[in-house]
């Protein structure tokens, strides 16, 4: 243990199981399963599980070795979860870039955001009901259109699991970068920039915002665009929706 | 010869040189540091984030030219470049999760899958459409739409 109880563990197991993402979905020319993040993760969540179980350390320990370097210490991967802060920044300057759009349609955006929401909630409680989810796990899926942040004392708010809604939070994001380019063709997304902007912005939050801004400058726009409003748009909304559908 | 051409025709303020890094950097923290001041004195009731605030923040800086596009522009596409990276560990905090995946199982992650498939195509298609009906009512009533203009200047 003493070994990992240092500040660049983290920081190394993040960057070599992303390269060996990166490497895989190169090989493969793409191969949606090995989409670089979605590689880095499962990896990173296996090697703890491996350290926990040849150290017999608790996983508590090995956590706080990846994400702090121990507990007595205070920088590890935690850095990199950090740097998502001036990233998330970064989304300004594609937003500056069309500026020309956010003028000329910031009302239909808006209007695009809260009624998209409406219906996005409808449909999601109508599904997870319809599955036989306890009220306790719809309502912490609710929130998770809004950053983590937001979110997590939102699904308190409406008797849902802070814990679960940080990890739809996270897999939504992983979900989107994965799938994002099959999901837009499947329903065909692809000819209506503005939508696409704003649909991956809002389920991928700032990872699908970085794959808005590959696909094309008013996609980038519009999705930075959904990463600032949705989630005060979601602060409005979904008390509401839960009271209506009789949550709260 | 023909490249040189086509980098002077793309306007002039646009296409400096990018500044040094160091003011890059320093931009950005500023930027933050403020933000985070912000999220500190919002209600708890309704929090924004910092990184937000922060987004916010740039934003109007670049449209007021206070902060001019080659300042900031190589150090964000930098920054967005590598988002997926920046992600692999909140991915593997998921590793402290296990529990509830064990207890809800499949059922869940379907379920979140559904919803993030949701968000996606709803509110891209509620957008389409939006954008549809605004477009006419605009071209059919152009002449109102340069009054409102107007009198806004007014």
């Amino acid at each position: 243990m003493a070994i990992i109880n240092n500040s660049f563990f983290g920081i190394f197991v993040s960057i070599v199981v992303y390269l060996i993402g990166v490497f895989l979905f190169r090989k493969s020319k793409g191969f949606f399963l090995f989409q670089p993040l979605f590689v880095g993760m499962v990896l990173g969540i296996f090697t703890l599980w491996t350290i926990q179980h040849l150290t017999g350390a608790s996983p508590a320990a090995v956590y706080d070795a990846y994400w702090q370097g121990g507990t007595n210490n205070h920088i590890g991967a935690n850095f990199l979860f950090w740097m998502l802060s001036p990233a998330t920044i970064a989304f300004a300057v594609p937003l500056y870039k069309r500026n020309d759009l956010v003028k000329k349609y910031w009302l239909e955006l808006l209007l695009a955001l809260i009624i998209g929401l409406f219906i996005s909630l409808a449909v999601i409680y109508a599904a997870t009901k319809a599955m036989g989810l306890s009220d306790k796990v719809i309502a912490s899926l609710l929130p998770s259109s809004a950053t983590t942040a937001i979110a997590m004392p939102l699904a308190a708010g409406i008797g849902g699991e802070p814990a679960i809604t940080a990890m739809t939070c996270i897999l939504n994001a992983v979900i989107i970068l994965a799938l994002g380019d099959q999901l837009v063709k499947l329903f065909r997304l692809q000819k209506d920039p503005i939508g696409v902007g704003l649909g991956l912005g809002t389920s991928g939050k700032t990872v699908g915002s970085a794959k808005a801004v590959q696909l094309g400058s008013i996609q980038g726009a519009m999705a930075s665009i959904s990463l600032v409003v949705i989630g005060v748009v979601t602060d409005l909304v979904v008390p509401i929706f839960a009271k209506w559908v009789g949550l709260v | 010869m023909d490249d040189s051409k086509k980098k002077s025709a793309v306007g002039k303020e646009e296409k400096k040189e990018p500044s040094n890094i160091l003011v890059q950097i320093a931009i950005f923290v500023s930027v933050l540091f403020v933000s985070n001041i912000l999220a500190m004195y919002m209600p708890e009731s309704f929090p924004v984030p910092a990184p937000v605030w922060g987004l916010l923040i740039l934003y109007f800086l670049l449209t007021t030219k206070i902060v001019k596009l080659h300042q900031v522009e190589q150090m964000s596409t930098f920054l967005i470049s590598i988002i997926g990276f920046l992600f692999v560990p909140s991915g593997v905090q998921l590793y402290t999760h296990l529990e509830i995946i064990k207890s809800d199982g499949v059922m869940l992650i379907l379920a979140i899958i559904i919803s993030t498939i949701v968000l996606l195509v709803v509110i891209s298609y509620t957008a389409k459409f939006i954008i549809m009906i605004s477009s006419k009512i605009r071209g059919n009533n152009n002449a109102s739409d340069t009054q409102e203009v107007n009198d806004g200047n007014n």
